[in-house]
């Protein structure tokens, strides 16, 4: 009874956070619309006995991913007034598209034959025990590839301080105003 | 009781808006938000499946983690490159992003 209350408390709060977040007109109220759904998500994964997913979703997604995006929101500068999605007569595809998409989902779903296990057991030390034996080539190719991606993210939000001294003074002829002086 | 499927509905219905706000959007920083959402989705579907029809292995709860390491390193890639397409040319919209090369 009470799993079925939080259930559909945390149901209603990520779907209304998704909500708020296409439906925002300023993208910054989308994004704490968006984290509302994500701390909901990690309530989801409580009710299914996952402490450490939930843990990880609060770090990863309700912390880093949040602040990161606000970061992005801050620094692209964009205009706080402008609406930036699509011009109302254009909505109407995107929106037979998803709701067709989730009716096919929901059918398929109410049809399958899933077979339900009995047991309900979950520990972290599972998790640790097949990470660390079946999965552990995975782990290290996703530690690799986490760690090229954040380098190239780097190099890519710092190429114009890095670009040759002629590219920038083309740029710079091409558009005066754009470069701000960062003192090295 | 709360069964599988109704965290599959709740999924598809969190993917269907994720895509939804994706198609409709015009800024590049509010799809990769979407696709953060959509992402989300596909995390709930694995974990319900992990706890509903194979608890006993975790390969469900695995996958998770996978994905959570796969959307970080794409959302820190998208918002490099949003950064460094805004401090070019200062465009906002994604339709008239014609070249990403040098």
């Amino acid at each position: 009874m009470t799993a079925t209350v939080l259930f559909a408390f945390y149901a209603v709060v990520a779907i209304a956070g998704a909500l708020g977040l296409v439906s925002a007109n300023k993208l910054l109220h989308g994004v704490v619309s968006l984290l509302a759904t994500l701390v909901a998500m990690g309530g989801l994964y409580l009710l299914l006995d996952m402490e450490f997913l939930a843990a990880m979703q609060l770090f990863v997604y309700g912390g880093a991913i949040t602040i990161l995006v606000l970061f992005a929101l801050m620094l692209s500068g964009q205009r706080a007034e402008a609406d930036d999605r699509a011009p109302m007569r254009l909505r109407w595809l995107p929106a037979v598209v998803s709701v067709g998409f989730f009716a096919a989902m929901a059918l398929a779903v109410s049809q399958a034959p899933w077979q339900i296990s009995p047991t309900h057991i979950h520990d972290t030390e599972s998790i640790a025990t097949i990470l660390f034996s079946r999965y552990v080539l995975p782990f290290e190719i996703a530690g690799l590839s986490l760690t090229i991606a954040l380098i190239g993210a780097v190099v890519i939000a710092r190429q114009d301080d890095m670009a040759g001294v002629e590219d920038v003074d083309s740029q710079q002829v091409a558009q005066p105003a754009e470069e701000e002086e960062v003192p090295a | 009781m709360i069964g599988l499927n109704h965290y599959l509905f709740l999924a598809a219905a969190l993917f269907s808006i994720g895509l939804y706000g994706a198609l409709t959007s015009k800024s590049a920083l509010r799809v990769v938000i979407c696709v953060e959402l959509i992402l989300n989705a596909v995390n709930l579907n694995l974990a319900a499946f992990s706890a509903y029809v194979a608890p006993t292995q975790a390969v469900g709860m695995n996958f998770v983690i996978f994905l959570m390491v796969v959307a970080a390193a794409e959302v820190g890639l998208a918002l490099a490159i949003i950064i460094s397409l805004n401090r070019r040319n200062d465009i906002e919209a994604i339709d008239s992003i014609r070249r990403l090369k040098g």
